[in-house]
């Protein structure tokens, strides 16, 4: 018996010792070795999830690079802004968007459940901290653990073929060709939904990690702004505008929101109410690289002002 | 005393309240046993077993198999124009009552017919019905076999704990890598099977097959494993089932301890083989409708039970239905090729069946089965997922089938892993087990035969 126990313990002892290296060995390789460079002619880079991924086609706007990927909450948006911004020093100004369904805790799901979160812990995993790390963890350790399963596999495979390469993966504009299929009762169903919004739910884990990305970027000394790409009238979400723009007062206001909410576009133009088509994203990042070009973009409160009074009024008002 | 407490312990984590009902069974049927062992009058002993058959089924009625009812009936005097609104019961089903109940009639029916004293210890035959490793998703063990080795005084031994330790890797890994890797394809793909093309539907039904293969046969492994270093051997519960060369075969090497109990409490007390070709097809139709509905109460069940009753039927008709007793291609490498027509025949008639298994509904598994059959087979898969993830788990079953094949004619595939010379070669085949098992592990999911 006492064989055996030491026997059995002895093995459960190596195979931990071989899993935690296992974990992170190939962690350690990619932090060190992680290429997040991007062309240095970019002065201007972009993080957010799909609507910013869909709404700025980055090769119409001069500088810009947008780096915003489907489904993902700010928690792993600030693992990419610590690599982007250390690894590319050219970087002036950061812009992060900050639209309406970012508040709601809807969010959490994006950032802990294993549905988006086996996408995008892997990818991000080997930046975090400690304390990241035990966010996740304390949430759902079944979910955790089977995404660490999930990353170490693919941080080996990384680590074995030598592909430290991140500037394909971490995002880019993504071109949608279909248009929105809309319906009579369109109106009517976005009033039925509005009570759901009476009371919105907050994603804290969202606004706390927003806020680590602006006193980051703030540190280092780059220029920073919210975005809010164009919504359709109907898109749910903008139910919650009163505490969108609460949040936004409360928690950040010495960051200056662009906000094109209501940028005119056709119907056509959306290929659903939180998303542009191809077409959409053609003429809003024509108008974008338009007031980039006449300024919008330039520090200093007089500049903005200056420059605010050029934009059409019901878009790119900045707040 | 120990093993029970924590057997009891280890159903309460479930659900403490149903614990009550678990005891109330094996209350009945240690009373059972002994009264109608006391007893000299036949009609006294045919009351106490009626009395405890009748409860024990009467629970497993009423738990799984009401609202069935209900609703059938409601659905069917809908069709002839009469609207019932059923009283439906609001309860979850106890996990393992098919199993610990079916462990109580063993006991009882061998009782009732002499074939076992009746247990004086109610300890032990509180154990025999709730031992933990089996107690929710069996092997379902006999009195016969459990209940003396429950009683006999146990010693350890180093190379039984040891196999019982290599079996529960294995079952692990049937689990956690294969099992659950299959369940994400096939449950998204049975989920959303209208907008799949016929390929993409094969391909899910594929992926079940293994999955409930490894989920079931994972499961047992782990019992089994666990059992044995507790000195317990349990009843092995599979056999290789998909090197089958016929579907009876098929059922030899499959849920053996489900096979054989309704073979020795209900074909055989029906005439078994030894009646007449007409009366065998009744026998062999009424055991599989019934193993169907065991499993659960959907049409789906009893539709998988009468296909696997009609898919035996050739061999049962022609005699032919003990041919292949053995494993297939035993001492040699490979099998000929038309063992291994046979194997992929069998299985693909098995595939099929599982179909109705895993659909919602029988219309659902029709839908299924006629996209299955139609043009769109003929066009590629259109699963919207990784095609290296994709890759990587048909390759993982492929050599899982591999290491299943090389150790065919052991109790588990790596159980001739001791023999292997170099313990350093053992060794690595096991860390490897584990890398696998973590680095693969799917999303967790709960055991398949738990909610039977």
């Amino acid at each position: 018996m006492k064989q055996f126990l030491k026997n059995t313990l002895l093995f459960i002892l190596t195979s931990l010792t071989l899993l935690c290296g296992i974990v992170a060995i190939p962690a350690c390789l990619i932090n060190n070795f992680s290429n997040f460079k991007i062309n240095r002619r970019y002065k201007i880079v972009l993080f957010g999830h799909s609507h910013p991924e869909c709404a700025f086609n980055d090769s119409l706007i001069i500088g810009l690079k947008n780096l915003s990927h489907s489904a993902e909450p700010y928690f792993y948006t600030f693992q990419k802004v610590k690599k982007v911004i250390t690894q590319n020093p050219q970087i002036e100004t950061v812009l992060i968007e900050y639209s309406n369904n970012q508040i709601d805790e809807k969010m959490n799901d994006w950032t802990w459940d294993y549905k988006y979160m086996s996408n995008m812990f892997p990818l991000y995993s080997s930046f975090m901290d400690a304390s990241e790390i035990n966010v996740l963890f304390k949430h759902d350790r079944g979910v955790f653990f089977n995404c660490i399963s999930i990353a170490a596999r693919q941080n080996l495979f990384k680590a074995i073929t030598f592909d430290y390469n991140f500037a394909d993966r971490m995002g880019g504009y993504l071109k949608l060709n279909r248009s929105q299929i809309l319906n009579r009762g369109d109106s009517l169903t976005h009033e039925v939904v509005k009570n759901r919004f009476f009371n919105p739910r907050l994603s804290y884990i969202n606004l706390i990690y927003l806020r680590k990305i602006i006193d980051y970027c703030k540190q280092r000394k780059k220029k920073l702004f919210l975005v809010r790409s164009p919504q359709y009238k109907y898109y749910e979400y903008r139910h919650n505008e009163k505490v969108y723009l609460d949040v936004k007062n409360r928690y950040f206001n010495d960051v200056k929101l662009i906000d094109f909410n209501n940028f005119p576009l056709n119907d056509d133009e959306f290929a659903d109410p939180g998303h542009l088509n191809l077409k959409g994203a053609s003429r809003f990042s024509n108008y974008f690289n338009k007031q980039i070009e006449a300024g919008i973009l330039v520090f200093g409160t007089k500049s903005i002002m200056k420059h605010a009074g050029a934009i059409n009024a019901s878009a790119g008002v900045l707040k | 005393m120990l093993l029970l407490c924590a057997s009891y312990f280890f159903y309460a984590c479930w659900d403490w309240r149903f614990l009550f009902l678990l005891i109330f069974s094996t209350l009945l049927d240690y009373v059972t046993g002994l009264k109608m062992a006391g007893s000299d009058s036949s009609e006294h002993r045919k009351m106490w077993f009626w009395l405890s058959i009748i409860i024990n089924l009467g629970f497993l009625c009423v738990f799984k198999y009401y609202n069935f009812f209900a609703s059938s009936f409601a659905q069917f005097s809908a069709n002839i124009g009469l609207q019932v609104s059923p009283w439906t019961l609001k309860v979850i089903l106890p996990v393992g009552i098919s199993f610990y109940t079916f462990h109580g009639l063993s006991y009882v029916i061998d009782v009732y017919k002499n074939r076992i004293q009746a247990e004086q210890n109610f300890v032990d035959y509180s154990l025999f019905v709730s031992f933990f490793p089996l107690l929710v998703a069996g092997p379902i063990e006999r009195a016969t076999h459990l209940l003396p080795q429950v009683k006999a005084k146990r010693a350890f031994d180093y190379y039984k704990a040891v196999d019982g330790l290599r079996q529960i890797l294995w079952g692990l890994f049937k689990k956690m890598v294969i099992a659950d890797q299959c369940a994400g394809y096939a449950n998204m793909i049975f989920a959303n099977s209208s907008v799949y093309t016929g390929s993409t539907l094969v391909l899910g039904a594929l992926f079940f097959s293994f999955q409930i293969y490894c989920d079931f046969s994972g499961y047992s492994d782990i019992a089994l494993g666990v059992a044995r270093l507790f000195g317990i051997e349990l009843l092995r519960n599979f056999a290789f089932p998909y090197f089958s060369r016929d579907v009876a075969e098929f059922w030899r090497r499959w849920h053996i301890s489900l096979s054989t109990w309704f073979r020795d409490y209900l074909y055989v007390p029906l005439g078994g083989s030894k009646v007449g070709t007409w009366m065998k097809i009744r026998n062999t139709f009424i055991i599989f409708l019934i193993s169907g509905f065991w499993h659960g109460a959907n049409w789906t069940f009893i539709v998988w039970g009468f296909l696997n009753a009609l898919f035996i039927m050739p061999s049962i008709i022609l005699k032919t239905n003990r041919n292949n007793l053995e494993i297939v291609a035993k001492g040699k490498r490979l099998p000929t090729f038309t063992e291994l027509g046979h194997i992929v025949l069998t299985f693909s008639m098995v595939v099929f069946a599982w179909i109705f298994f895993r659909a919602n509904s029988v219309a659902q598994a029709l839908s299924y089965i006629s996209k299955i059959f139609s043009t769109s087979l003929f066009s590629g898969f259109n699963l919207d997922v990784s095609r290296s993830q994709l890759f990587e788990t048909i390759l993982l079953i492929i050599l899982f089938l591999i290491v299943e094949w090389l150790g065919r004619e052991n109790p588990y595939a790596i159980s001739t892993l001791s023999k292997l010379q170099k313990r350093r070669y053992r060794m690595a085949f096991y860390y490897l087990l584990v890398f696998l098992i973590f680095l693969f592990t799917g999303k967790e999911q709960q055991f398949i035969y738990f909610q039977f």
